[in-house]
């Protein structure tokens, strides 16, 4: 068994019956492991499906895949959004409007509010003034989607990570040129998109056209590890080292670049002002760390079980 | 790794960073007439003003404004990077200036400002008749002042045609109207047409001289105040003359002594703007010279005028251009306060900032090597100048998206990196170079992958994620083919130390 650690160069005792037992673990559970996400998969489904039956759309949207509006203007003092909400709910009868602030991320100050409603915007912005916070021309910023544009913009940002999805498989099986290693990556993209907008429903996030567009890059993130995996563990095989080494060789470098990922993306959330990003972030974290399950349990385990069956070792 | 330098340099070449230490202001606009006169033209740099120093915007309006300081004609010196110019002037002259751009980057709407409108004509247009409107709409929204403009066909997915107008830096607020307004102008003799917008029946319009335009009253009426602008226009022959048979017909009214019974009355897009009272000396007369006016209403004396100001230059760039082939549907306009667009920006550089200490320093902390770490740092510095050069080569504007796909390009490129170093370290019976053409089986597949997963992006929703879809394309295309294999060439270096 030692000969299979090659990466540490001075293993000791302690450190070796670690590695080992971790190996021997693996070798024992991995068919467990795959139906982690498997399982995962379907509760996403699950609640995706009783999610479309309550509310007749996969997910919730905001107003640039609705139609509507969405004023946002800097503010000196603080506003308590609450109130103003209340107040232009009464103004824009029987319209929905909800109010974002966004903050200073040292002194934790708004520095602006943003306004969402599907009411007119000239009316909006009637309200807004009537509240007490003038517009000056240049100092705010107005967003207005037409809901029929909108509409169609939200179907074809979808179709457009459905051709998405289907050329990347695609291109998959053309790397690869073997079945069940590339459905392997596959499914583990799908879960990743699957069980990464489940969560973003259950946050109750509004998603807009920039996160949808999130959702493809997902598609990018998701597959390189995937790929970096299955390449390691088909193509390795004529370098002598058992499959265990190639594969534990390959979470380390895949742990390492989902992580730069995450640290990056998760930077990105907390620190960015714009609503905008910030949710194209918060898509890609929730994404990265559903990627680690779906890659290191689901397709870690087909792999090594299609390796074993197939006598690549 | 040559390519690599050579690219690199060209980037940086292409970005020009030379803002920062040039020093003057641009000229943004400049009135046609003076640019004739004067030979100054946009894009020059201004220099010197009669003898002083301009660095900046600054400068330049207190210059201006000291020699305006007193009344009478006054001769200017102007001294720009090539040229020296030279002429005299009664007011400010019209120049509109800003400072040098600091580099050839040109941010999008959401970063530096502005408007963007997704427009939808009524009904299907043959292709020569959008470029029709879109040539018809740039010289309306040139003709009302607003010269930093893009319009550019759309499509989608569906097959849907679209106008897509963006303007950069501080938009008015009643852009839609500017934009969508058909703008058929109509100026009626009781039912005859006596004359229509655009330059068939109009040569000229005066706007930007005092002399024939301007609000000529304000007053107080019961819901605030109300201002009336005017300007002249001048009629070509054919109008003149049927504007005067249509009022040879007609005689004196008995209500307004010294006017003709009928008025004349300016409808835009069948809407009555005005109603003028026609003088008696004008029956059956070629008046050539008209004065056009109308009204602003505001709750105050300052809103109203500022109105008037507006719906007259409004007014003007209709009369100027004409209507519009179609009648237009706005289906989306976003405009973003330049302020708000400096906060994003500034907020954006510090995220970048904090993300690559931490991406260093994980970097590190698994390796720990420095000269990889730095050598990765490097590399991740210069894919995103290489990749600021081209986009600032084919002068495309960097807007929010454009910053996720930037990010999406360097993130992977980080990846890349981490496979390498790790293929290099381990399968120590290959040689470094056989480890790396393995790495980047990897690379070039995670490459492809992506590659066509933005494709549908580049119709899909008219286009406006475009910006997104190529950024991340070009980021990666650059990193696969010119910075990774020079990182490759960098840790062969290294690991063989």
């Amino acid at each position: 068994m030692t000969d299979e650690i090659i990466n540490e160069k001075k293993p000791e005792v302690n450190k070796e019956k670690r590695k080992i037992n971790w190996e021997a673990f693996h070798d024992k559970h991995y068919i467990k492991l795959m139906f982690i996400p498997i399982v995962i998969l379907i509760l996403a489904l699950i609640y995706l499906a009783v999610f479309y039956f309550a509310n007749g759309d996969i997910m919730h949207k905001d107003i640039t895949l609705t139609g509507g509006t969405i004023l946002t203007v800097n503010v000196n003092e603080k506003i308590d959004t609450n109130k103003m909400t209340s107040f232009l709910e009464s103004k824009l009868a029987g319209k929905d409007v909800s109010i974002r602030t966004m903050k200073n991320i040292y002194s934790g100050n708004q520095i602006a509010i943003s306004i969402e409603s599907n009411a007119d915007s000239d009316l909006i912005k009637k309200a807004v003034e009537e509240y007490g916070i003038k517009l000056e021309e240049g100092k705010y910023s107005i967003e207005v989607t037409g809901s029929t544009l909108s509409k169609s913009f939200g179907k074809e940002l979808l179709i457009a990570v459905a051709i998405a999805f289907i050329f990347m498989a695609i291109v998959i099986f053309i790397l690869f040129r073997v079945p069940i290693p590339s459905l392997a990556v596959i499914f583990a993209a799908f879960t990743d998109i699957i069980v990464t907008l489940a969560v973003i429903d259950l946050l109750g996030v509004k998603l807009g056209t920039a996160g949808i567009a999130a959702f493809l890059m997902l598609i990018g993130y998701s597959v390189d590890t995937d790929i970096m995996l299955t390449s390691r563990a088909l193509k390795g095989k004529d370098s002598g080292l058992k499959l265990n080494t190639r594969l534990f060789s390959a979470i380390k470098t895949g742990f390492m670049m989902t992580w730069t990922s995450i640290a990056v993306t998760l930077i990105g959330y907390f620190v960015l002002v714009s609503p905008v990003l910030k949710q194209v972030f918060l898509i890609l974290s929730i994404g990265l760390f559903v990627d680690l399950i779906a890659t290191w349990l689901g397709n870690l385990s087909i792999i090594k079980w299609y390796c074993k069956k197939k006598k690549i070792n | 790794m040559w390519l690599y330098l050579a690219v690199l340099l060209l980037a940086i070449i292409s970005i020009a960073p030379w803002g920062y230490v040039n020093k003057g202001v641009e000229i943004s606009s400049i009135d046609q007439n003076l640019s004739q006169e004067t030979g100054l033209s946009q894009g020059d740099i201004i220099k010197y003003v009669n003898g002083d120093e301009i660095k900046n915007l600054e400068d330049y309006s207190n210059v201006i404004n000291k020699i305006f300081s007193s009344e009478g004609e006054k001769r200017i010196e102007v001294k720009t990077t090539t040229k020296e110019f030279v002429f005299l002037s009664t007011s400010i002259p019209e120049i509109v200036v800003k400072d040098i751009e600091k580099t050839k980057i040109r941010t999008g709407l959401e970063l530096k400002g502005g408007a963007r409108a997704l427009v939808k004509p009524e009904k299907e247009l043959t292709d020569q008749e959008m470029i029709n409107l879109l040539d018809l709409t740039r010289q309306r929204l040139n003709a009302y002042g607003l010269k930093d403009v893009q319009i550019k066909e759309a499509s989608d997915l569906s097959g849907n045609k679209y106008m897509l107008v963006e303007i950069a830096g501080a938009t008015p607020s009643d852009l839609e109207s500017l934009i969508a307004q058909q703008g058929k102008f109509e100026a009626k003799i009781g039912n005859e047409t006596a004359f229509i917008g655009g330059n068939k029946d109009i040569t000229s319009v005066c706007k930007g001289d005092a002399r024939c335009e301007g609000i000529r009253e304000c007053n107080e009426i019961t819901e605030g105040y109300s201002c009336r602008f005017e300007f002249g226009i001048t009629l070509s022959g054919d109008a003149a003359k049927k504007h005067a048979s249509i009022t040879s017909n007609l005689s004196e009214s008995i209500e307004n002594p010294g006017y003709l019974d009928q008025k004349l009355d300016l409808y835009l897009d069948d809407i009555l703007v005005d109603s003028l009272l026609v003088s008696i000396d004008l029956k059956g007369k070629e008046a050539t010279d008209i004065a056009i006016s109308g009204p602003g209403y505001g709750v105050d004396e300052q809103e109203a005028y500022d109105n008037a100001q507006d719906n007259m230059r409004k007014l003007q760039s209709i009369l100027i251009t004409g209507s519009l082939p179609v009648k237009l549907e706005i289906e989306k306009i976003d405009s973003v306060s330049p302020i708000l667009g400096k906060e994003f920006t500034r907020n954006i550089l510090i995220a970048a900032l904090i993300a690559l200490l931490v991406v260093g320093l994980s970097i590190f902390i698994r390796y720990r090597k420095l000269k990889l770490t730095l050598a990765i740092i490097c590399m991740m510095l210069s894919e995103m100048i290489i990749l600021l050069g081209i986009l600032a080569l084919f002068k495309s504007n960097i807007d929010l998206a454009g910053i996720a796909g930037i990010i999406a390009s360097i993130g992977t490129g980080i990846d890349d990196q981490i496979i390498m170093v790790d293929s290099a370290e381990s399968h120590k019976q290959y040689s470094v170079k056989e480890r790396i053409k393995r790495a980047f089986f990897i690379i070039f597949g995670a490459y492809l992958t992506v590659l066509v997963a933005m494709l549908p992006l580049f119709t899909a929703g008219a286009g406006l994620l475009r910006g997104f879809a190529l950024t991340t394309i070009i980021g990666m295309t650059v990193g696969v083919l010119i910075t990774r294999p020079a990182f490759g060439d960098i840790i062969s270096k290294i690991t063989k130390d």
